[in-house]
């Protein structure tokens, strides 16, 4: 009875070695394209860390109240968000809040180039949809982890296979998002549109993608929360910031010093996202 | 829905009456530390065979989780026993042994080393991977000061690049003060990645293609033992000067450690964790077998046994260590 309760051993197949093999050799062979890939990413990043540093700190609070007040419209927000701004800087950690901010932004940035029109051929056509979905569970639920020693080992650690962990998991909902928002534009405004003799590429740029829009803007929204919530994943993988704050605090045990960078995620998270969803808003109120 | 509700309330009960005998009858448990370094999973397997074998009535589990939870929970007492206890990169260490909430039972391997460590070809070159010779003359921690351009950091071209310890750990700490004190800080960057897995495919992605590489390892591990590091000198140990970074490691200890509560709940395990002892070379050993076949730790742990048959008369009395053989 046992083989009934126990899965047979000899079904069993082995352990991935193969692709151990394989992922050094890749490394060890394309050297220099993987090089060139690395330089692209870390040169990014760091040309958007250092403009945001260029920024002195009270113009960067004022701004970012400035624009709380223009997409709200209530006073108080304004306000508010300085004084949430401010607060991370008396915790210390402005410099690690930019250095996880130009992350972000590049992150989402690559999530809105792959994403937006793979959200669109997706929307077009059926069959890439039944293949592209699965592909997208696939990674939204793979542990980070699986996909993060290859990165580093691909990369060496820093912040290129950090990034290439965030945009993985943040290029989702960009795609999902824009599909749609896409496929549920009312059907007679596109019967309406190609009666008239709209091409293709006219209905789409005319039609579907401005119809699509809010759907587009929460896509974007979520894209930014993923980037967010992956920045002590990305710690681990030597990407300083944020994340690495949170780390180094609570491999020590010391849960109040990991409450700072922890409330500071979620300021930024915060602010980023009421920003987005303001643009959002006007968005449709334009419509 | 009511029904449904129903029904599935009543399978609940089912299952539960089910799994009562099973629990009645249970062995006691006790429950060990997994915090995810390979020596220590090594140790627990090594442990379960014995306890399991040669005892009766008690069965091995394993609390998977950081080093700092486990901690927490032995001093709870929801964990038992923390078989390799890097006690000196536990800073609550002494307090909480002084406060009775953690025992020392024994000493493990009394020959761990950490520190700095590069790969051999840094400093000898490997003819047969056609490498030469990247810092001849590096040797100690000091040297490292002029070598700064062997070890590029990729994201910051005019710095080297040390990797430090993993965040939290006292051995990070240590180290990074030491970065300041010898003035590395002018050429290097110090990064720290946040767990093993991470820091050590950082080592083996270099190594693979035989670049330089500097940063934190310690010993025993399956790094350790399956590649050619060499540790980097540093001044003699000495205890004030160590903390403010100015020497190098004492030899560690690796203790085990366990709750307040666990003499009495297992009295005849104690006497056998108290004989418990391994070593740094062993259990490389071990542990560079398992990464080559890619066995089970509990594979090579039985493999360890067999083939270093006199551990078991050192360990246990007779009787018991013929029946642990016996299951070889």
């Amino acid at each position: 009875m046992e083989y009934l309760f126990k899965f047979p051993e000899s079904l069993r197949i082995g352990n991935g070695e193969a692709i151990d093999i394989a992922v050094k050799a890749f490394s060890r062979n394309h050297r220099e394209t993987l090089g060139l890939i690395k330089s692209a990413i870390i040169a990014s990043i760091n040309s958007i860390n250092t403009l945001l540093e260029a920024i002195p700190w009270p113009l960067l609070i004022l701004l970012v109240a400035y624009m709380g007040w223009k997409v709200s419209k209530k006073p108080y927000v304004g306000p508010m968000y300085a004084a949430m701004l401010f607060f991370i800087g008396m915790c210390g950690l402005w410099e690690n809040m930019l250095e996880t901010i130009s992350m972000v932004i590049v992150a989402v940035f690559l999530s809105v180039m792959m994403g937006f029109p793979l959200g669109i051929i997706v929307a077009m056509s059926k069959r890439t949809s039944a293949v592209v979905r699965p592909i997208l569970d696939l990674m939204q639920t793979m542990p980070a982890f699986v996909y993060l020693v290859p990165a580093v080992i691909l990369f060496s650690p820093g912040k290129t296979p950090a990034l290439i962990a965030t945009t993985i998991y943040a290029v989702v909902p960009m795609v999902r998002m824009t599909n749609l928002g896409i496929i549920h534009v009312d059907k007679e405004m596109v019967e309406a549109a190609s009666a008239f003799g709209s091409t293709k590429m006219q209905l789409l740029s005319k039609v579907q993608i401005p119809q699509a829009m809010p759907a587009i803007m929460a896509g974007l929204n979520q894209t930014i929360m993923m980037a967010m919530s992956m920045v002590v994943t990305c710690a681990l993988i030597g990407a300083n910031g944020l994340g690495m704050e949170i780390l180094l605090a609570t491999n020590r045990t010391e849960m109040g010093k990991a409450l700072m960078p922890g409330i500071s995620i979620v300021i930024v998270a915060i602010i980023l996202d009421r920003l987005t969803q303001g643009l959002i808003k006007k968005e449709a109120s334009t419509e | 829905m009511n029904s449904k509700l129903k029904n599935v309330l009543l399978l609940l009960v089912m299952v539960l009456i089910c799994t009562m005998p099973a629990q009645a009858f249970a062995k006691t448990e006790i429950v060990v530390t997994d915090n995810g370094w390979d020596s220590q999973k090594l140790h627990n397997e090594i442990a379960r065979i014995i306890v399991e074998n040669a005892y009766d009535g008690y069965v091995l589990k394993t609390s998977t989780a950081s080093s700092t939870m486990n901690w927490q929970a032995i001093i709870a007492g929801d964990v038992d026993l923390d078989i390799e206890s890097w006690t000196d990169n536990v800073a609550t260490y002494p307090k909480d042994v002084a406060n009775g909430d953690i025992v020392d039972v024994g000493v493990l391997a009394p020959d761990s080393n950490q520190g700095f460590y590069v790969p051999r070809y840094v400093i000898e070159g490997d003819a047969k991977r056609g490498i030469k010779p990247m810092a001849p003359g590096l040797k100690t921690v000091k040297d490292l000061a002029g070598y700064h351009k062997v070890f590029p950091d990729d994201e910051d071209k005019d710095k080297g690049r040390i990797y430090g310890s993993i965040p939290g750990w006292m051995a990070d700490e240590v180290l990074h003060k030491k970065y300041e004190l010898y003035g590395l800080n002018k050429n290097y960057n110090y990064v720290r990645l946040g767990s093993e897995a991470t820091l050590f495919a950082s080592l083996v992605a270099a190594y693979n293609l035989g670049e330089a590489w500097v940063g934190y390892c310690y010993e025993p591990t399956w790094v350790s033992g399956k590649l050619d590091l060499v540790l980097l000198q540093d001044e003699p140990y000495d205890k004030e000067l160590f903390e403010k970074g100015a020497t190098a490691f004492p030899s560690q200890q690796l203790k085990i450690v366990s709750s307040k509560y666990f003499a009495k709940k297992a009295p005849d395990l104690l006497e056998f964790f108290k004989k418990y002892r391994t070593g740094s070379r062993l259990i490389a050993e071990a542990l560079a077998y398992l990464d080559e076949k890619k066995v089970s730790h509990s594979e090579a742990a039985k493999w360890l046994l067999k083939t270093h048959g006199d551990l078991l008369d050192q360990w246990l009395p007779k009787e018991k260590a013929e029946r642990v053989r016996a299951v070889l």
